[in-house]
């Protein structure tokens, strides 16, 4: 409010004003305390946003101007078989790693809410440990683990007189041994939040369960399952959401090979940022994953979420 | 815990009881086996000569125990030089990050002001780009800016974070105003309340979201390859790719790195466990 604005109609106004004034007392304080964070964000979050945007309408690179193309780069994505076949190898990706670490993270769970505390405790610090190992470290031990000639996983297939598999140097076999890192490194935070959901379950439930004598199956399909309900359908977007965007561990262990066989949707853009000149086609594509990765997530929320949640 | 739901005098010490337990234990040990055997590898692998880490046939255990790899790597000048480094920037990053985001917090905890709506969704908003879009541009604008192989470069622009602001601000929504009133009473203004009631009283919130930055920064790869190009001011995760692939046959001594780089942050982790296992039923829940 001005002081001219408040002058034209004295009293309603001047008292808003008198109100505004004192509810926004603070008001310099606030703007000095949430400034850095603010700028910060703004230049290196909100501003690289809107310039994406910008750029993604352009043919630019670092040595020329821009120049305007319209929905050209869109459209050379939308050809490019090579972004398809990406997108196709993201969702097999996600097949491969979120199922499995979602049935894991739940015996995980169901086991450790059964045992003594002490044991529980232990078992749960072990399963984080791998979440703050780096993707570097954990690539380098993988790596060597699936060697050829001298990796442990192959002596231990030898023992059942099975033939060594080149695991990242075969396209069949090399998307797989990049998904077991993957859920390797992401157990951790998936067993936690479902430990912590399991133990918020009401015992009543379970009291009244066993007065039935119902056994641990038809308590788990009964009782457990539905009331996990909500954290289930949480881990299955974020765990789709982090899948489809994992990029990391293919660019240390294969580079994207071979045979493009392990190059995800990320690391396709990533390695198209650096190879190619024309940015603006890399930024288009990274804009359409994201619409593909937004939908695929509404409509698994949909589906899932379509009966009355129970709360 | 669940168990106390069984009635103790029926099922105690029945052999269905101890085959339950037996197996209890014993899928709680493939648990354990599972996440922890590629860690205890790579620490033995580092006791290891060149030549044994992936030898035909396969060897567990070294056939010698040789601490050289460890002392070797740890009198490299480069490798200290890298850790120093790379501690540093984890520090100045972490540091930066509380500071930043506290006082944001705090903010928007307590204070009224204009467009206070507008702008939290705005900050909220920003959680929701997507990261691998602006990693790209975000390289166009540190490079606009002249911050290529600096410090600043690995510091600045990570540290602010809605994510950060909005895990903070939860806590201080749940301080009681009738601390804040008093301490107005007594003459206090809103910054001298923020630093003598609400920093002190702050410690769960930040040794939480402290270590989350330090390690976000300690694992960091990809920001770090696209931006820092001399080697002495590689980070951490940087050099140890570049070993592998620059003496790829010293693999006893890469082990040996790759321990001690990793040794930091699991024994940060140990020391602050309960608080960072306590959390997760909050990320979890919200």
């Amino acid at each position: 409010m001005t002081s001219s604005t408040a002058e034209r109609s004295p009293s309603r106004r001047a008292g808003r004003q008198r109100h505004d004034t004192f509810r926004y007392r603070d008001g310099k304080v606030a703007y000095l305390l949430i400034l850095p964070v603010m700028i910060l964000l703004g230049i290196f979050v909100l501003w690289p946003a809107v310039y994406a945007g910008y750029l993604s309408f352009q043919n630019w690179s670092f040595y020329k101007d821009p120049e305007f193309v319209g929905w050209k780069n869109f459209t050379d994505v939308l050809k490019d078989p090579l972004f398809y076949a990406t997108i196709r190898r993201g969702f097999m990706f996600v097949l491969m790693t979120v199922p499995v670490m979602l049935v894991l993270a739940f015996l995980f769970s169901s086991l450790v809410v059964s045992v003594s505390g002490r044991f529980a405790g232990v078992l749960k610090v072990s399963i984080y440990i791998p979440t703050i190992i780096s993707t570097v470290i954990t690539s380098i031990v993988f790596v060597l683990i699936y060697d050829y000639s001298g990796g442990l996983l192959n002596w231990v297939l030898a023992y059942f007189s099975i033939d060594p598999v080149a695991w990242i140097g075969d396209p069949a076999w090399a998307l797989l041994a990049i998904a077991v890192p993957a859920i390797w490194l992401g157990m951790g935070l998936t067993s936690l939040i479902m430990v912590a959901a399991m133990v918020d379950i009401p015992q009543e439930f379970y009291e009244a369960a066993a007065m039935e004598g119902a056994n641990w199956w038809q308590k788990t399909l009964y009782i457990t399952l539905p009331q996990m309900k909500n954290i289930i359908l949480y881990l299955l977007i974020t765990g789709f959401v982090a899948a489809i965007q994992q990029y990391e561990l293919p660019l240390v262990m294969t580079g994207g090979g071979p045979l493009d066989s392990t190059t995800l949707p990320n690391l396709f853009i990533f390695n198209h940022f650096r190879n190619d000149v024309n940015v603006g086609y890399s930024i288009a594509a990274a804009l359409l994953l994201f619409v593909v990765l937004g939908t695929v997530s509404a409509v698994v929320f949909r589906i899932l979420n379509s009966e009355k949640l129970v709360d | 815990m669940r168990t106390a739901v069984v009635p103790a005098r029926k099922h105690h010490h029945t052999p269905a009881w101890w085959v339950g337990s037996v197996l209890k234990v014993l899928v709680g040990l493939v648990f354990l086996v599972a996440a922890l055997f590629p860690l205890a590898w790579m620490v033995i692998a580092g006791f290891k000569s060149k030549t044994e880490v992936i030898a035909t046939p396969f060897q567990f255990f070294p056939e010698v125990w040789k601490v050289e790899n460890y002392t070797q790597i740890l009198s490299d000048p480069s490798f200290l030089l890298t850790m120093g480094w790379t501690s540093l920037g984890a520090l100045l990053f972490t540091v930066l990050g509380l500071t930043v985001n506290s006082l944001a917090a705090y903010a928007f905890a307590r204070l009224e002001f204009r467009f206070k709506r507008t702008l939290w969704v705005i900050l909220i908003g920003t959680m929701f780009i997507p990261g691998m879009t602006i990693l790209l541009t975000s390289f166009i604008v540190v490079t606009r800016l002249q911050m290529l192989d600096t410090l600043a470069v690995l510091v600045v622009p990570g540290a602010a974070s809605a994510g950060v602001v909005f895990f903070i601000r939860q806590f201080y929504l749940n301080i009681p105003s009738s601390l804040e009133e008093a301490a107005m009473l007594d003459g206090c203004g809103r910054f001298s309340i923020f630093i003598r009631l609400f920093l002190p009283l702050s410690k769960p919130p930040f040794v939480v979201m402290g270590i989350t930055s330090f390690l976000a920064y300690w694992n960091s790869y990809v920001w770090p390859i696209l931006t820092i190009t001399s080697p002495e001011k590689f980070v951490l995760q940087q050099y140890l790719a570049t070993f592998r692939s620059e003496r790829s046959t010293e693999l006893g001594l890469l082990m040996a790195g790759s321990t001690l780089a990793a040794a930091p942050v699991v024994i940060l982790f140990l020391i602050f466990q309960r608080q960072i296992i306590g959390n997760i039923k909050m990320a979890g829940l919200k």
